[in-house]
């Protein structure tokens, strides 16, 4: 049963679409990749899930509750891209506070906000939070989201601007805790991250979904597998099938024939030996999401796949 | 009660039980956070500047500013009968005769002479004469002529035969002026000592002591009857004799407008401290919006009420706490605090709003000083008419001067000078709720944008904007106080006209604003048919909450020219004239709503003619009533 039901979503700023006509659903435990360029409408829409920006228009369902809601917020935690802390206070201080917000029982509050920051190695908690580094009030920020243990999590872009090693933890401890059964949306513009952690995903671009689904589903269908024959000679006479078109590129006297099958593969390694050339080498290439998201990037109506 | 019944209630009441804890914890951590930003030498060096502050003011009120403290030297024989004189005055410094004159003299007119080290300014001979010495000598000679003076009348105040203190006794009455600014019975002195419904008269003056030359009176008798100096009256009968001095029956040329410096210098403490909490509330709340730190109270269970109920509890709680501080430092009664309270909210309410519509700190200053400069020139200077006209109860600060002078305040008088206050902290707290969102929060938009987004933000439909004029009702009734306050002292010819289209304009502004706000925000179609609906909206709804201002009534306000301009005549006993003068207004309102509302569908410059066009026609309906009814 989806935890997460987003029906077309829509918001408009004065005249300017922001998000137009999102729909999707999230299974309870699974990891949902948000991915688009800037100004795409990714923060719109986790910020309308959050309840913190009204829709214009379409519903969304949170743990089945209405974004807004008092119990909804309770069940919810929220990262935003920026780490927005109180700086003169302590990180305790800080997590004591919120939990204290959120009606968690003192002790129970206090093991919990002790347990989350010792599982991301934040030291010097007594510290006052404006003396911080960057890294460690991000850390201090991931733990706000978590001091109401919440169902569902919505990280917009969690290590956004932190060095490559506070990065990688950031990004383990998000699979711990998909691990541990949390629902969580994860937008970033470092898709490896996207890539490595997401179930699904969605695309998008210009305020729209132009692409969604498992990031194999997506790859089959915003290119799929490709394979690069290599041969001495030009073959593409081989493949007859219009449907799969043999791309032929030389340098320096190899041949590479990019084609989309095995089929194609095999009729143009006929044709390189009926034309008294061999094959030197067959890859296959798997497009990144990095190159999926490039080629989408620029299309404006929506791929079902 | 039904189960039904008592469990909602139940549930309701839980929530609101939650509500004003989760109120209580914003409140709770917002002084804690506030306590980490002040160290503790600034903390100590805070409240060192509080107390020297407090103490000031107290040593003020209550032994004047001593600016003129023996500021003047006067040689003087001890013997000499104006000894007492020079040093009952404050201002005068006696020095003995023989330390400033040459030893060859004797002291008399004709054979003294000034030692060259004499620092005197006025020198009085042993045989009475009295002269003056060095750059100051003339203002000095002056000064110790009119300190003659005062001593005499103390002196004619401790007679025990008033009658013969005072054989003859000028009753003076302050009348109003008609519209025309001119007066029926002359203004001035005119020497036949009687009052003929003009101003006091400038002759008519007891025995001994009218001008310069004469004595001082000798001989004390101690006694302490003092005259009635005429009726209860306080609106019509000034003191007599100038601040500080005799309350008995003085001289014409001593008469002054009754000035309640002290009591105002008291009542004006309550006002500083609250210049200086709104700084810091003012930041706090700018804080929250400088670099998002607000979003994830605003993604939290708490809402956008309960937070800013409990980022402002503080802030309210601590300026209480002065403001009775401060009532007890001065023997106040609860209701200087009663008083105080609804200025400090109103303080604390556009401090608030204010910060969320600045777009930085350098404009949240602007703000601010604004604000301070704004509400201390409305409160203070109407108290300054407090023992004169009614016009001073626009202000609480009146009501706290009236308490500390030990004047009675009636319920009505109350509820006249602070339900504007309480009123327009509402609505400002409202109004700046409305935009406490994310959509609003962290937006750069210029301060009229917003203001138009926060009033938008209360629009429900085009029966809202009724509801809309309705709340801006407060700020139509102090905007047009203060236009009467302000142009209180300016000659009738030109404060009455000024006050008519102020009025007119105050009013248009406040019917018309919200149907702009939402034609700009695309609330509604902007079609004729829609403005003209939503004119007649405001317009009913305008009027309806005008009624309230009737309040004025309470205190007869509308018995002062400008008074009349600015709220109308008094209603009349007679019904057809009842019934017009209830009906005219609902016309005259919907029309000019209607007017300003066709104009705002057609955009800013549009607005700007519509509102124009109403604010003249409202303007020559109040002149039209004025000259029929008035």
């Amino acid at each position: 049963m989806a935890i997460l039901d987003v029906t077309d979503l829509r918001k408009e700023y004065g005249g300017f679409v922001a998000v137009e006509g999102s729909s999707f659903d999230i299974e309870r435990g699974e990891v949902f990749g948000v991915v688009g360029p800037n100004g795409a409408g990714k923060t719109t829409t986790l910020k309308m899930l959050a309840g913190l920006i009204e829709p214009t228009a379409g519903t969304a369902v949170v743990a089945g509750h209405t974004p807004g809601e008092r119990e909804m917020a309770r069940r919810l935690g929220f990262l935003p891209e920026e780490s927005p802390l109180y700086e003169e206070m302590t990180a305790v201080g800080y997590l004591e506070f919120f939990a204290d917000l959120y009606d968690v029982p003192a002790d129970v509050a206090t093991e919990r906000i002790h347990d989350s920051l010792d599982r991301l190695d934040l030291e010097h908690r007594e510290r006052r939070i404006g003396n911080m580094s960057k890294g460690m009030q991000r850390k201090v920020a991931i733990a706000r989201a978590l001091v109401n243990d919440p169902d569902v999590l919505i990280f917009d872009e969690p290590a956004s601007g932190l060095d490559p090693l506070t990065t990688n933890y950031i990004i383990d401890f998000t699979r711990e805790l998909s691990d541990e059964g949390k629902t969580i949306v994860f937008s970033a513009h470092n898709l490896f991250h996207v890539e490595s952690i997401c179930d699904r995903l969605i695309i998008m671009n210009d305020g729209r979904i132009v692409a969604r689904g498992t990031l194999e589903a997506i790859r089959e269908a915003h290119g799929g597998t490709e394979y690069h024959v290599y041969a001495t000679v030009d073959g593409s006479d081989g493949p007859a099938d219009a449907d799969s078109p043999v791309e032929v590129t030389e340098e320096n006297g190899q041949y590479r024939h990019v084609v989309a099958d095995m089929a194609a593969v095999e009729a143009v390694r006929e044709a390189v030996e009926a034309g008294g050339g061999r094959v030197t080498d067959i890859q296959t290439k798997t497009p990144s999401l990095e190159e999926i998201f490039l080629e989408v990037a620029g299309e404006p109506a929506e791929t079902e796949t | 009660m039904s189960d039904g019944r008592y469990r909602a209630l139940g549930k309701r009441l839980g929530r609101l039980r939650e509500s004003i804890a989760r109120t209580g914890r914003i409140a709770r951590w917002e002084v804690t956070a506030s306590a980490g930003t002040v160290d503790r030498k600034t903390a100590v060096a805070l409240v060192v500047l509080v107390l020297a502050a407090g103490t000031a003011g107290l040593s003020v009120a209550d032994e004047g500013l001593g600016l003129e403290r023996e500021i003047y030297v006067v040689g003087v024989a001890e013997d000499s009968q104006y000894h007492d004189v020079a040093v009952e005055s404050e201002q005068f410094r006696p020095v003995p005769l023989e330390d400033v004159v040459a030893e060859s003299g004797d002291g008399n007119a004709d054979t003294v002479a000034l030692r060259e080290d004499a620092t005197v300014d006025v020198v009085v001979t042993r045989d009475g004469r009295i002269a003056h010495d060095g750059p100051n000598g003339e203002a000095a000679y002056d000064e110790f002529r009119s300190a003659v003076e005062t001593y005499n009348a103390n002196l004619m105040d401790r007679e025990s035969d008033q009658a013969a203190a005072y054989p003859v006794l000028v009753s003076l009455e302050y009348r109003d002026r008609d519209l025309e600014g001119t007066t029926a019975g002359g203004t001035s002195g005119d020497g036949d000592g009687t009052a003929d419904g003009s101003s006091g008269d400038g002759s008519g003056t007891s025995g001994g002591n009218n001008n310069g030359g004469d004595e001082p009176a000798t001989g004390e008798d101690g006694g302490d009857e003092v005259g009635d100096g005429g009726s209860d009256d306080r609106l019509q009968v000034p003191n007599v004799g100038g601040s500080g001095a005799s309350s008995a029956p003085g001289t014409p040329g001593s008469i002054a407008p009754p000035f309640p410096f002290d009591s105002l210098v008291l009542a004006f403490l309550f006002v500083v401290p609250m210049n200086f909490v709104i700084q810091a509330y003012g930041s706090t709340i700018m804080d929250e919006r400088l670099n998002r730190r607000g979003e994830l109270l605003l993604v939290s269970p708490a809402s956008s009420r309960e937070i800013v109920a409990g980022k402002t509890l503080p802030y309210l709680l601590a300026l209480v706490g002065i403001v009775v501080a401060i009532a007890v430092g001065i023997d106040g009664s609860p209701l200087a605090v009663a008083a105080a309270v609804p200025i400090a909210l109103l303080f604390l309410a556009a401090s608030f709003t204010g910060a969320m519509f600045a777009r930085s700190f350098k404009e949240l200053t602007f703000v601010t000083v604004t604000i301070s400069v704004f509400l201390t020139t409305y409160t203070f200077i109407p108290a300054i008419f407090t023992d004169v006209n009614p016009i001073a109860l626009i202000s609480p600060l009146t009501l706290i001067v009236m308490d500390i002078q030990g004047e009675s305040v009636r319920f009505g008088e109350y509820l006249f000078s602070t339900g504007p206050f309480y009123l327009s902290a509402a609505v400002l707290f409202l109004l700046g709720v409305g935009v406490y969102r994310e959509e609003d929060m962290f937006a750069q938009k210029p301060i009229p944008a917003k203001v138009l987004d926060a009033v938008a933000n209360r629009l429900r439909g085009r029966r809202s904007v009724a509801l809309l004029s309705v709340l801006f009702i407060p700020f139509v009734f102090a905007g047009q106080l203060l236009s009467v306050a302000l142009l209180f002292a300016v000659p009738e010819v030109v404060a009455v006209p000024a006050v008519v289209v102020a009025a007119a304009a105050i009013e248009e502004l406040a019917k018309s604003i919200g149907v702009y706000a939402g034609f700009a925000r695309s609330r509604f179609d902007a079609t004729a048919k829609t403005a003209v609906v939503l004119g007649a909206f405001s317009g009913t709804g305008f009027f309806l909450g005008e009624k309230v201002t009737h309040v004025v009534q309470f205190v007869g306000l509308p018995d002062l020219p400008v008074g009349t301009a600015a709220f109308g005549p008094a209603v009349s006993s007679d019904p057809l004239l009842l019934a017009v003068v209830f009906l005219a207004p609902l016309a005259l309102h919907v029309v000019t709503a209607i007017i300003s509302a066709v104009g705002a569908s057609r955009g800013r410059t549009g607005y700007a003619v519509g509102f124009l066009a109403a604010t003249l026609v409202h303007v020559a309906y109040n002149l039209g009533v004025l000259t029929l009814v008035a």
